[in-house]
């Protein structure tokens, strides 16, 4: 980790000065917006084919229970003599892919047991999971900085504060004997404790020694001012490396798979059937969700985290039906989403509103006691934002929204009740009962349709001379038969009921 | 109604008195005080766990287990607007708590019917966009940074110690209006959960049914969140079904045992947080829940795990009995001595490992004499039952094949069972002189 | 023809997504009649049955039961769905289903009491399945579930029954069982349409057919209607062997 960031440094160093990035790193606005991007994208690729598999309430599951993973490893390793338990250990990491994926193999054999149905055993596994982890952690408050709102929101203003320090130059070690010009010397009295004396007691006695000999690293050295000049040091957020990695990782993992993913999750038989192994790939999709959930912990909470993996991908779903199209879609939104949620989150509501005003608005109708300080956790408002793009796409989309539908569903039931009209005069004219199923004003009843309606698309269809009445019966005329022939062969090439039989 | 019935209530009277003895039995382990306060918890949790468990059942029938957990998290916002518009009284909260749900439902309802996102993708952008809501609106609250506002954590771990005794009288009132409804359209729910197309085409009106069994759900789950919170509800309201689906094969019994399951639960975890400082009630809860599906799931007569692996051994066991006996006759036969000694390497190497314990199980009943040199002969009985399963077998066959030309009664071919007691006399008699 | 008709369907069209699924049916059920209802798959044959108990939305046409509209005459329709479309795992008993049928005209907040039972008996032991009773459901097989759904449309004692692929995958018994039943129907005077598959044992269970694709392509007396140019036009090319099932199949 320490290798990698400071390559990072190294890299961010070309484009941006020392104190600048500093800046950056130390503030906790810009660090939280780093980090909140990154959960967005790392999750948005896995989320994309947990979608599409429709394992979205796996995905919500395996959020949940990784906390045990993380709550066992760390028992685990503060029970293990020589091993270090800090929240940061990429152990935790291990037993959270673990629990993930246990959460999917158990909900697998309960299922298998054909004693509960599969929306059932999810629905009894996660939860039990995530209450023994969150029981362990009510009994470990005092030791590990967890607690239910940190589970339930994370911590994603703050990850600036949990920062590896990178030292770039004068970092030298300093060491300061007694003979170093710089140590200085005391005098303490040897004998005191032993007579039970004070100093100023005739019979104390005296030696002198070093006061502030000993190792100091740079940084430390310069605070007690032993060196003349500052050491420079960068000070970058852990999160933001692991959000990195895991981005880093989820991005190989689908560039690497890509086809593998793509058939197996729209013809898994046919997968199997190349020996693509799509069970080992769906397995690897969990530990990725895991992995990714576990890292984005910290930021983000275990049961926001959710929304990061579905959301996005729902919404670009919404707008495109191409995979590549949503891949690319689903990161960015989710990025979109962060930046304009983390600004939403300190009351700036896409640049069009300001919370402030709007709660003083509300304070003077509805009466809030005058309380109208817009204070919210930064990842529940990035979420909202997530929401809130994807209600846009849900209303503005070309392919599937409320708004578009609407029109063309009024255009099409129009055509179709035309088609239909025009069918019925095609199929009853020239036989014996043509006069009664034909004669215009009693086509209604036959419709089952209210005469208003009839005489509005009998209009239309006379409007664009597909039919003509002959004494009080209906007739195609040449234009009419034409269009019914080719609706009969359009529907003749896909007219199978979705209801199936 | 019949035999069966009345053995299953029987089951469901003795797992209410193992679970009524549960609670004063681990208060004396726990070495717990009794007062006030823990009488008044208990009873909050085991009303709200019965009402759970009794309706939860209704959404694991209709395998929606999962839209539960997605209204419970979205009932959150609801919660938070009620307490900012009316104040922490419990009654306004579970009406908002309530409406929140039902525009959740209505939500997952449309995104499935409207855009191409399935149920499950559905309930996951609604579950988490509303829950961020319900945060959002619940920091706000806050921040306000007044008294009143004590106890609204409740809402998403659960904390039975906030139940108070009025509070427990409200459930109750609430959890019996939904329990009379349930019983005055008892015929119709039972109907719509198990063949909705059937109801409808016998002139129910279906919509307006679902509706209200889906209200009740909704009264389950707002009721249960201050028990279990919005996290963890879920388990709340589907596990006491899973667990009582275990133990019996009836609609009636089903909801009585998930009521008692529920209470158990509800009870247990709303004592144990209640010793505790800071344990919230949701997670104790569960794990008591979760553990009775365990007990089920293992437990249970007939579809349990255990009676299956025990009934499979059996089973494979008396088979291999029969055929290591039938084996031995054929043997006998073949050398034209109905008591020729069979060489018991033999019969293991027909047989497997299985071969041994049968014939020790077989000498046990008397139906073979052992031998020296590990040889087996029958005995009279053994003879007789040889004979006896021969014949069996043979009736069996021909049963199957020409059963329907004969035009004999049908009855599921079982060939371990004997012919004779399923087929009338006339049957056999016929099927025995067939050749 | 001056006898109402048990199901009369006029210019019926169903669209799902302004996709239609039947296209200007016409359909006529003379009282007393075993008509079968056959079709390649996604002809609309479940959709005609849905549509014609009025569980789904007509795009346009009018259904008619002995000259009543749908919602009237529920008391003169029996339905047996598809086995596949219920959870036979469900908590209930196979009693307990058959009397599902008398729900119906039993109305709201009533039971089913003695007279209810003694009616689910009696449709359990005219079905040949009174020995199942109090078995749950869960523990059929395919055949006996099948004979559960019959005897609960039995005991709604109607006029005309509508039944969705009753012989689809039952074992020889229960074929027979049902065979039995449609002619005890049919001389009882009941009506019964029946989705089928099986095209080789239409001539030998039902007096009248309906050929459909989306449209009616042929409707009426097997004898008449059931010829190889009839199916052909039903099935296109996709039913290999038509011509051999024909000359074995048909009178």
């Amino acid at each position: 980790m320490a290798i990698l960031e400071a390559l990072l440094i190294d890299l961010t160093l070309r484009v941006t000065d020392l104190q600048r990035l500093n800046a950056i790193l130390g503030d906790p606005q810009t660090s939280a917006l780093i980090t909140g991007a990154l959960v967005a994208f790392a999750a948005a690729l896995p989320g994309t084919f947990l979608l599409l598999r429709k394992l979205a309430m796996t995905t919500d599951a395996i959020s949940h229970t990784v906390l045990l993973g993380i709550v066992l490893a760390f028992l685990l390793l503060a029970a293990l003599p020589g091993l270090e338990a800090d929240l940061n250990s990429p152990w935790l990491i291990l037993g959270a892919a673990l629990a993930g994926v246990a959460t999917v193999l158990l909900t697998g054999a309960i299922q298998r047991s054909g004693l509960v149905k599969e929306d059932a055993a999810l629905g009894l596994v996660f939860p039990l999971l995530f209450a023994i982890a969150i029981i362990l952690i009510s009994r470990l408050t005092d030791d590990v900085h967890l607690d239910s709102d940190a589970v339930i929101l994370g911590e994603i203003g703050v990850v600036w504060a949990d920062a590896r320090s990178h030292c770039l130059q004068d970092c030298d070690e300093v060491h300061i004997t007694p003979d170093d010009p710089r140590a200085e010397t005391g005098r303490r009295c040897t004998n005191c404790a032993e007579l039970d004396i004070g100093p100023r007691d005739p019979a104390a006695e005296f030696e002198e020694y070093c006061v502030n000999c000993g190792r100091y690293t740079a940084a430390e050295a310069w605070r007690a001012r032993l060196v003349s000049r500052a050491p420079t040091q960068v000070f970058w957020p852990r999160a933001i490396t692991s959000m990195l990695l895991v981005a880093l990782l989820n991005l190989a993992f689908i560039l690497l798979f890509y086809k593998e993913l793509k058939l197996g999750t729209f013809d898994p038989a046919l997968a199997a059937a190349l020996g693509l192994r799509p069970a080992l790939l769906n397995t690897a999709l969990m530990v990725l969700v895991s992995i990714t959930a576990v890292a984005a912990f910290d930021a983000v909470g275990s049961v926001l985290v959710v929304a990061f993996f579905i959301i996005p991908p729902a919404t670009a779903w919404l707008l495109s039906d191409r995979l590549a199209h949503i891949l690319l879609l689903a990161p960015l939104g989710g990025v979109l989403a962060s930046l304009t949620g983390y600004e939403f989150s300190r009351g700036n509501l896409l640049g069009i509103a300001q919370m402030r005003d709007l709660l003083l608005l509300l304070d003077k109708t509805i009466g809030l006691d005058g309380f109208i300080e817009w204070n919210t956790s930064i990842s529940a408002a990035i979420v909202l934002m997530m929401f809130l793009f994807f209600l846009l796409a849900w209303v503005f989309s070309p392919r599937q929204g409320l708004l578009l539908s609407l029109l063309q569903h009024r255009a099409r039931r129009q055509h179709f009740a035309e088609q239909l009209l025009l069918g019925h005069v095609h199929h009853h004219q020239g036989t014996a009962e043509a006069a009664s199923e034909l004669a215009q004003d009693r086509l209604h009843l036959h419709l089952g349709w209210t005469p208003r309606r009839t005489q509005r698309v009998l209009m239309r269809l006379r409007l664009r001379d597909l039919v003509a009445s002959e004494d009080g019966a209906l007739q195609l005329t040449a234009r009419g038969e034409r269009s019914v022939r080719r609706f009969m062969a359009l529907r003749g090439a896909g007219g199978a009921s979705p209801a199936g039989d | 109604m019949s035999l069966a019935g009345g053995r299953n209530w029987r089951t469901v009277a003795v797992l209410l008195a193992l679970s009524l003895a549960v609670i004063p039995l681990s208060l004396a382990l726990g070495n717990i005080r009794v007062d006030y306060t823990l009488v008044t918890v208990a009873a909050g949790g085991a009303v709200l766990g019965i009402v759970c468990g009794v309706l939860g059942s209704f959404a694991v029938l209709r395998q929606q287990s999962l839209l539960g957990d997605a209204l419970s998290h979205a009932a959150l916002p609801g919660v938070a607007l009620a307490f900012l518009l009316a104040g922490r009284e419990l009654g306004w909260l579970l009406l908002g708590a309530g409406i929140a749900s039902w525009l959740g439902v209505l939500l997952i309802n449309s995104l499935v019917r409207r855009t191409r996102l399935k149920q499950d993708a559905a309930m996951g952008v609604v579950l988490t966009a509303f829950f961020a809501l319900g945060i959002t609106l619940l920091t706000y609250i806050q921040s306000r940074n007044d008294a009143s506002q004590a106890g609204l954590d409740q809402f998403i771990f659960g904390q039975a110690a906030a139940i108070r005794r009025q509070d427990v009288v409200l459930i109750s009132a609430v959890g019996l209006a939904a329990f009379l409804v349930l019983i005055a359209l008892w015929k119709e729910f039972k109907l719509i959960t198990f063949d909705p197309a059937f109801a409808q085409a016998n002139g129910f009106p279906l919509r307006l049914l679902d509706v209200t069994l889906s209200t009740l759900i909704v009264i389950a789950i707002v009721l249960g969140l201050q028990l279990a919170g919005v996290v963890l509800m879920v388990g709340l309201l589907i596990a006491p079904a899973v667990a009582a689906r275990q133990w019996t094969r009836q609609l009636d019994q089903m909801l009585a045992l998930a009521g008692i399951f529920g209470g158990l639960a509800g009870a247990g975890g709303a004592i144990f947080s209640g010793l505790q400082q800071g344990l919230p009630t949701g997670p104790l809860i569960i794990v008591v829940a979760v553990a009775i599906v365990a007990l089920s799931i293992s437990l249970a007569p007939e579809r349990g795990l255990l009676w299956r692996a025990w009934r499979q051994r059996r089973d494979r066991q008396r088979f291999a009995a029969q055929q290591v006996l039938q084996d031995i006759h054929r043997h006998a036969t073949q050398h034209r001595d109905p008591r020729y000694p069979a060489p018991g390497g033999m019969l293991v190497a027909l047989r497997g490992t299985l071969a041994r314990p049968a014939l020790r199980q077989l000498q046990r009943e008397g139906l073979l004499q052992a031998g020296a040199d590990d040889d087996w002969t029958l005995s009279e009985r053994g003879l007789e039952r040889a004979r006896e399963a021969a014949r069996n077998q043979l009736l069996w066959e021909r049963y199957r094949q020409f059963g329907e030309e004969l035009g004999l009664p049908s009855v599921t071919v079982d060939t371990q069972q004997p012919i004779d007691r399923l087929l009338p006399a006339t049957a056999l008699t016929r099927l025995e002189t067939l050749d | 023809m001056n006898q109402t008709p048990a199901l009369h369907i006029e210019d019926l069209t169903v669209a799902f997504d302004s996709r239609p699924a039947l296209w200007d049916v016409d359909l006529v059920v003379p009282e007393g009649v075993l008509m079968a209802v056959v079709g390649p798959n996604g002809a609309g044959k479940t959709t005609l049955v849905r549509a014609a108990l009025d569980l789904i939305p007509r795009a346009a046409g009018s259904v008619r039961i002995f000259g009543e509209s749908v919602a009237r005459a529920r008391g003169l329709t029996g339905y047996v769905p598809q086995r596949s479309s219920v959870d036979w795992d469900f908590p209930t008993t196979v009693q307990d289903v058959v009397m599902m049928g008398l729900y119906g005209r039993l109305g709201w907040l009533r039971r089913p009491g003695a007279a209810e039972r003694l009616r689910t008996r009696q449709a359990l032991e005219q079905i040949g399945i009174a020995d199942l009773a109090t078995r749950q459901i869960s523990q059929l097989s395919g055949g006996q579930q099948q004979r559960t759904f019959l005897a609960r449309a039995l005991v709604q004692d109607a006029r005309v029954y509508f039944m969705d692929e009753p012989f689809a995958a039952v074992d020889a018994i229960t074929e027979r069982a049902i065979v039995t039943l449609l002619q005890e129907l049919r001389a009882r005077g009941r009506t019964v349409v029946v989705v089928h598959h099986d095209l080789q044992s239409v001539p030998d269970y039902f007096d009248q057919v309906t050929l459909l694709n989306v449209e009616v392509i042929a409707s009426g007396p097997t004898a008449e209607v059931y010829s190889e140019d009839n199916l052909r036009r039903t099935f296109g090319g996709r039913v290999a062997g038509i011509a051999r099932l024909t000359e074995e199949a048909l009178p």
